[in-house]
């Protein structure tokens, strides 16, 4: 192959939760396609299948020691359905507190540390911002990456004493938490996240959260950045941005889908939809179908209540232990821009180009619900009545179907359990990254980030192109959730 | 950077100031359990000893382990044992990419040959010659028995490169296995736990870096200033449990009263682990403390040893358990009162009384 038409692979990748390769075919200075490797698979699923439904409750958590909380949430919602049971309110806004930390954390640490890094590289040395990024954001140097490692240790105390331990809780529970905070916790409770929105009224926003909630449109969010351009890590990224053109690099499939996040009273506070063409449809959740025509399993394409994780040892016919979700035939981009455009935030559908999310939509997406997650906590701790009960007791059933879906921070997690005979049947997980890390399907239809990769610039000689950094990076991938 | 730089010359560079570099010497050495006078030769040995690299792996993980160490509980010791390690190689923290990347470890485990300590997060899974977890093209077992192969050292953080942990649990679909069947020619240190708890990690790092020597290890290999008491001795629960008085379920009278939780399946009277001592998250809480019974994360085998909410059936109730482990019980007699007193006592406390007493045991013999 000459310098114009090559294949490379990107990886093993850094800075990413697990272990994640790419091929790149390139021609004429951008990638032409990309096909994901997840090389790392446990089998979990197997391992859950035979044991005591509860013991879930210790197993899954394990997959991935970065959304520990979102697969025992997942968990829990998934026993407490078996068992026809639902939370007391102190219960749901416990859970949704813990919850909600590990999310926000996970936010945190893809924007300190995993993606801001990148654009301290040399090849951007005579940008004007680029100083500024490395004394910030170089990996491990930068002033922000320690400064944001203190603030999530601290805001993740809200983990002691709501959690006991993380990661790797034990208090969630599927009739509620077994911690039952009295007055003295609450207060506490307040007291980090009020430190915690202190720091990041400073550091990321430099303006209240409010304010920024309140920016509706792309020309707010221009004005909000030229008033004040020099402060704030949300401002210097809108720069790069601009400077670089990340909003309109990466572009996704167009169709987005959550399932809801943080049910309190019946209402969650990001909703579950289906966004496609600026239509927001219900969620459908009998139309998802695992594909297995790139992946190194054995079965049919299956609805992950019917399906079952084999693995083929024999490697054969594909290029990755990922299955394939498609929601109705079709893939689907999870997470944080998801949610914010699903919940109808004015500003959402405006950062889209060409009616797909890009770089800048998604680490905007992210930001903006730290924000508004922050809010929602001090929300939620203020209405825990200490001495009020915060777990309902349930039986387990003898037979049972039934489903935990919720939304960790990369976006959709679903657990679909079977219960035959007081045992596990079947235990079925798909992750937001299998979402957007899919290989191609029956089809030959590319998975959203190898769809976001086409077009991708590659400079002549990159080995490890910044672009495809940038992109993959922006769906912050957690590879040990992706195929557990 | 040369190879010949010392602890110190490595904190200068990252800014730390001499008053934060003794006050860390002391800290170290209370957290050691050495007592205060060690802390002239520590701060010695950080000024004239060359830094050890450490090289930091991933196998068949969850990453639980950094997630931990990050949030280690004291600022300074963070910061401090952060730029003495330096993770010459560690995926999930390191600027460079890719084949950059994987030339970093080469150039690492070249150039420090044989005086690197090698720090292994997760397993090797062997099944299918190890293609559940490939890095790089090649099995991670490969790359794990090249890095052995020049180390000074093994640290096996965590209860997957210590035991297997829940990814070994039947039926090990990839026969996950822990570190130690796979390397067999080098001293390992097992820091069990799921994870291990932060200070517990900086703690064994810092005094391997400090004195060069691996701890003094249990008849497992697990560090004996951190794994030498159960949960159960330092329970801040324990007079309940000695009192009868049991939490039946979540729900009830006894779990609002916070009363032992051994009925609803605590594995605390069988686990080895600093947790109720030390504490989670900044020495904030541990499981006991948020109303859930210990799984006994840091035992080998707690994966397959029946559910986590059947209570314990080989221990006996009151006084001092026949079976226990004897120093562990001649020590938890010998401060039981101290430890009533101190119901949150610090990880530093705790690691001197106990060495301590095994001091005024030994003499007594």
């Amino acid at each position: 192959m000459t310098e114009d038409t090559r294949r490379i692979i990107a990886g093993p990748f850094n800075r990413v939760e697990g272990d994640l390769e790419i091929r790149l075919d390139i021609a004429g200075g951008e990638v032409r396609s990309a096909y994901v490797n997840s090389p790392l698979f446990r089998g979990f699923e197997q391992i859950l299948e035979g044991k005591d439904p509860r013991d879930a409750l210790t197993i899954v958590p394990r997959i991935c020691g970065i959304c520990s909380i979102s697969q025992s949430v997942a968990a829990s919602r998934a026993l407490a359905a078996a068992q026809g049971i639902l939370p007391p309110p102190n219960g749901e806004r416990a859970a949704a507190i813990v919850h909600a930390a590990e999310n926000i954390a996970d936010h945190l640490t893809h924007f300190h540390i995993f993606f801001m890094a990148d654009f301290a590289r040399a090849v951007y040395a005579n940008e004007p911002w680029h100083s500024e990024v490395v004394e910030k954001f170089k990996a491990k140097g930068g002033t922000l990456v320690g400064e944001a490692l203190n603030a999530r240790s601290e805001f993740l105390h809200i983990m002691g004493i709501l959690a006991g331990k993380w990661p790797h809780t034990l208090s969630l529970q599927p009739g509620g938490v077994t911690k039952a905070p009295d007055q003295r916790d609450r207060i506490r409770l307040l007291a980090i996240i009020r430190q915690f929105r202190a720091w990041a009224e400073t550091s990321i926003f430099a303006d209240t959260l409010e304010h920024v909630l309140e920016i509706d449109s792309v020309d707010a969010l221009r004005a909000w950045h030229a008033r004040d351009a020099g402060r704030g890590s949300l401002r210097l990224f809108l720069t790069i941005s601009d400077a670089l053109g990340l909003d309109r690099m990466g572009p996704g499939p167009g169709r987005f889908m959550s399932y809801g996040a943080y049910p309190v009273d019946g209402a969650p506070l990001f909703p579950a939809g289906v966004w496609e063409n600026g239509v927001i449809a219900p969620l459908d959740t009998s139309l998802i179908v695992e594909d297995l025509a790139s992946s190194w399993m054995l079965g049919q394409p299956a609805h992950p209540f019917e399906g079952r994780t084999w693995p083929d040892e024999a490697m054969a016919d594909g290029y990755s232990w990922c299955k394939a979700p498609r929601l109705g035939g079709e893939t689907a981009e999870v997470g944080a821009f998801a949610r914010m455009l699903i919940s109808g935030h004015p500003l959402a559908a405006q950062l889209l180009h060409a009616g797909a999310a890009n770089v800048r939509a998604r680490v905007v997406g992210r930001l903006f619900e730290i924000a508004a997650t922050v809010v929602a906590m001090e929300r939620w701790v203020s209405e825990i009545i200490p001495g009020e009960t915060f777990i309902a007791r349930g039986r387990m059933p003898e037979s049972a179907r039934a489903t935990g879906l919720i939304e960790a921070a990369r976006g959709s997690l679903g657990h679909w359990l079977v219960i035959e005979q007081g045992r596990i049947a079947s235990y079925q997980i798909i992750a937001p990254t299998t979402w957007n890390f899919s290989p191609r399907d029956a089809l030959g239809t590319p998975g959203p980030v190898e769809q976001a990769l086409r077009g991708a610039r590659v400079l002549p000689g990159e080995t490890t192109p910044v672009s495809v950094q940038h992109i993959v990076r922006s769906f912050d991938p957690c590879m040990v959730c992706t195929v557990h | 950077m040369k190879p010949t730089e010392t602890f110190y010359e490595v904190m200068r560079r990252q800014g730390v100031t001499r008053r934060s570099f003794l006050k860390f010497c002391s800290l170290t050495a209370t957290a050691l359990g050495l007592g205060p006078s060690y802390m002239s030769e520590i701060a010695h040995a950080m000024e004239t000893k060359p830094r050890t690299p450490v090289i930091w792996l991933h196998g068949l993980e969850c990453t639980c382990c950094s997630e931990s160490f990050i949030r280690s509980a004291h600022p300074l010791v963070k910061d401090v044992v952060l730029s003495m390690i330096s993770l010459d190689y560690d995926d999930t923290l390191m600027a460079s990419a890719g084949h950059q990347a994987e030339a970093a470890l080469q150039d690492t485990i070249e150039r420090y040959k044989g005086n690197y300590i090698l720090a292994v997060e997760g397993n090797p899974p062997l099944n299918e010659d190890g293609m559940f977890c490939i890095i790089g093209g090649k099995p991670f077992v490969d790359q794990l028995r090249h890095a052995a192969e020049n180390a000074k050292a093994v640290i096996s953080w965590g209860s997957c490169a210590s035991h297997g942990c829940v990814q070994a649990a039947r039926p090990n679909p990839t026969q996950a296995t822990p570190v130690h069947k796979v390397i067999t020619d080098k001293p390992i240190i097992k820091v069990p736990g799921c994870p291990p708890i932060a200070e517990v990690m900086t703690g064994v790092i810092t005094y391997m870096l400090t004195f060069d020597r691996l701890p003094e290890l249990d008849r497992t290999g697990r560090p004996k200033m951190f794994y030498s008491q159960r949960i159960h001795d330092k329970c801040y629960r324990r007079p309940h449990f000695d009192a009868g008085q049991f939490v039946e379920s979540f729900d009830d009278e006894g779990a609002r009263r916070g009363y032992c939780l051994y009925k609803v399946g605590c594995k605390g009277p069988t686990t080895y682990n600093a947790c109720s001592t030390v504490r989670w998250n900044e020495g904030t809480s541990f499981p006991i403390q948020a109303g859930h019974g210990c799984i006994g994360c840091s035992e080998d085998g707690f994966w397959d040893k029946g559910s986590w909410y059947a209570r314990l059936q080989n221990i006996q109730q009151f006084g001092i358990e026949a079976n226990a482990d004897k120093i562990g019980a001649t020590v938890a007699a010998g401060v039981g009162g101290a430890v009533a007193v101190h119901a949150a006592i610090s990880a530093l406390k705790r690691a001197q009384i106990k060495r301590q007493s095994v001091a005024e045991n030994e003499e007594n013999v």
